[in-house]
């Protein structure tokens, strides 16, 4: 087996009695942009504090290609953290704060001035490298923060939620922006988020984190079609939940009208599941391999597509389904309209209830 | 009521406390630049007296010591008060009795400081003098540098110490380069009003000055010689420390206020 580029072992995190990080084992490649996601108090901020340094381990061990980064202060890891606060020096300019780490490792100061230089023209605040950072609107302060640890060229760089500082408009923005950098720069990124959004768009591999343990790993795409557990369904974009139970070799709503599937996960016994299908997946009319009846008790238009929310037994919450404009604009339901809607079994996922 | 007279009434209110306030210090420094001396009668502007107090060799030396005490206890007040106040924000652990105890000298009493620290100087031997002066002004300026200090730290963003180490700097790197620089206006407003305290500092300087003349300060000289009644000159003198005090204290707030250096 070829060695990870750096590798978690088994790192544990207790405060007192507390278990914050459970148990936690990764491997994460090199020039991998890699993102850790979870509700707040899952653990993630506390992993990357431990690679940054700031967190001892408990138990377990860290590795950077191959040797152990565990018992290292953070000056001494060849990793940089970007703060949630960006934490900005405020009695500094844009350059000086740029220059701080550089002037840390002692390197002489044409090369100083020549790298902070050449950071700034990729960032593109050469123009505002003499402001102080309370000068600067917040998408300015989180590239300074970006710049300030990537001019370090640190072997991985760690994210502490880049683009929860910043409005709707500019965080899609940045997503792209921060992605385009990874590239050019080589390095690799981990990334902590609640925002199973900016997961989805930046990352090659994400982790979902649950009460300090891992509860899936892979990519983008396998995370959001083939979720592991429910917590990971629900988790990740929008999922509507049915009760379903067993009923022979597969399983039924509690009317028996059979549903199909393509995906069980481990741990579903007799009695009860829930079934899980995405509001995309669903689509008007009864030529699905699944199907139900419901009432169609709200319609949300966003402008590209539209959701309809359906009242039905076999679900606690209305059922979301989401339709396209051309097709809503053919057949749009009313509200209080009992319509159809099926699904295919390979969009079938059943979890245990 | 209506608003307008409640405001006017409150107007008034304020009036009231700032004339008592102040009218003392305006006759004060008035009567310093009445020609004829007397607090009687006016007789005409003057500088005079302030050109007298020049020529007082027991007011120069008074004056000389009294900036000497304020300087060295301002800073070593300022240097102690900030690394406390600094070690007592990190390590929050019994942070209230810790508070309690910090800031006690600047609740006790002043004679009750003045007699304590006379008894300890004289238990220990030690013969008193402008150092011993120096010294117990530290003691209860340290109290008031470490609040203005502490006041400070309470919206310090400790995360910019942890990027500092993670961009590479040890501990005592971080905090010349990034924690002093951040806190310098508090540590300034801080020394300043530490050094305001020192210069009309009477009560503590009178037990610990020791025997003599040698170490009379500018509030023991001005107590000395208001013994023969107020002269024109003490107004002058008066005059002369308010201003000091006055400038100190404005610059302290201000800086303190104004934010970071260069905004």
């Amino acid at each position: 087996m070829t060695q990870a580029f750096l590798s978690i072992r088994n790192v544990e995190k207790y405060f007192s009695v507390v278990k914050a990080v459970d148990d936690v084992s990764l491997d994460i490649k090199e020039n991998e942009f890699f993102a850790l996601l979870g509700a707040s108090g899952s653990g993630k901020t506390t992993l990357l504090r431990m690679l940054a340094g700031f967190e001892s381990l408990s138990g377990g061990d860290i590795l950077i290609e191959g040797k152990s980064i565990a018992g290292l202060a953070p000056n001494q890891r060849p990793v940089n953290l970007m703060f949630q606060s960006y934490a900005l020096f405020p009695h500094m300019t844009v350059a000086q704060n740029i220059a701080y780490g550089l002037e840390m490792e002692k390197l002489p100061k044409a090369e100083i001035t020549e790298r902070v230089n050449a950071i700034l023209d990729v960032i593109q605040l050469s123009h505002l490298a003499k402001r102080k950072p309370d000068q600067l609107s917040g998408g300015q302060r989180q590239r300074v923060a970006l710049a300030r640890a990537l001019v370090k060229r640190p072997k991985v760089l760690l994210l502490d939620e880049p683009l929860g500082a910043l409005d709707k408009k500019l965080r899609s923005e940045m997503q792209l922006e921060l992605k385009r950098l990874q590239h050019e720069f080589g390095i690799t990124f981990i990334m902590v988020t609640h925002d199973q959004e900016e997961a989805l768009v930046m990352a090659d591999r994400i982790a979902i984190m649950k009460d300090g343990a891992l509860l899936q790993v892979g990519s983008p795409k396998d995370i959001y079609e083939k979720p592991e557990s429910r917590y990971a369904a629900d988790f990740i974009g929008v999922m509507n939940f049915l009760h379903v139970k067993r009923s022979g070799e597969g399983f039924a709503t509690s009317d028996g009208t059979p549903i199909a599937t393509a995906h069980v996960s481990d741990g579903v016994g007799e009695g009860g599941a829930i079934a899980a299908v995405r509001p995309e997946r669903l689509f008007l009319g009864d030529a699905g391999d699944n199907h139900f009846d419901g009432t169609v008790s709200d319609i949300a238009y966003h402008g590209l597509d539209l959701l309809l929310h359906v009242k039905t037994e076999l679900s606690d919450a209305p059922v979301i389904a989401r339709m396209t404009a051309d097709v809503a604009d053919n057949h749009r339901p009313e509200i209080g309209q009992r319509i159809t809607l099926s699904w295919l079994a390979r969009d079938t996922h059943i979890f245990p209830a | 009521m209506t608003d307008r007279n409640t405001f006017r009434l409150m107007l008034l209110i304020l009036g009231l406390v700032f004339a008592f306030l102040y009218i003392p210090i305006s006759v004060l420094v008035g009567l310093s630049f009445n020609e004829g001396g007397l607090p009687t009668a006016w007789t005409g502007f003057s500088v005079k007296w302030y050109g007298l107090l020049l020529e007082d060799a027991d007011i120069l030396k008074a004056a000389g010591n009294t900036l000497i005490v304020a300087i060295f206890s301002t800073i070593l007040a300022t240097i102690l008060g900030t690394l406390l106040a600094v070690g007592v924000e990190i390590r929050r652990r019994n942070g209230k009795w810790l508070e309690t105890i910090i800031f006690a000298p600047m609740i006790i009493p002043d004679i009750v400081l003045a007699i304590a620290l006379l008894s300890m100087f004289s238990l220990l031997n030690i013969k008193m003098g402008l150092h011993t002066i120096t010294v117990s002004h530290v003691v209860f300026n340290l109290a008031f540098v470490c609040a203005v200090v502490r006041a400070r730290l309470k919206s310090f963003d400790w995360s910019i110490v942890e990027a500092s180490a993670d961009l590479g700097a040890s501990t005592v790197t971080t905090l010349y380069r990034v924690v002093i620089p951040v806190l310098m206006p508090a540590i300034v407003a801080g020394g300043l009003l530490a050094f305001t305290l020192s210069v009309d500092e009477f009560i503590i300087a009178f037990f610990t000055a020791g025997a003599g003349r040698s170490s009379i300060t500018l509030p023991m000289q001005i107590f000395a010689m208001i013994r023969f009644g107020v002269t024109p000159e003490i107004n002058a003198l008066a005059t002369i420390v308010i201003s000091v005090s006055v400038v100190a204290l404005a610059l302290s707030q201000r800086l303190n206020k104004g934010g970071l250096p260069g905004q």
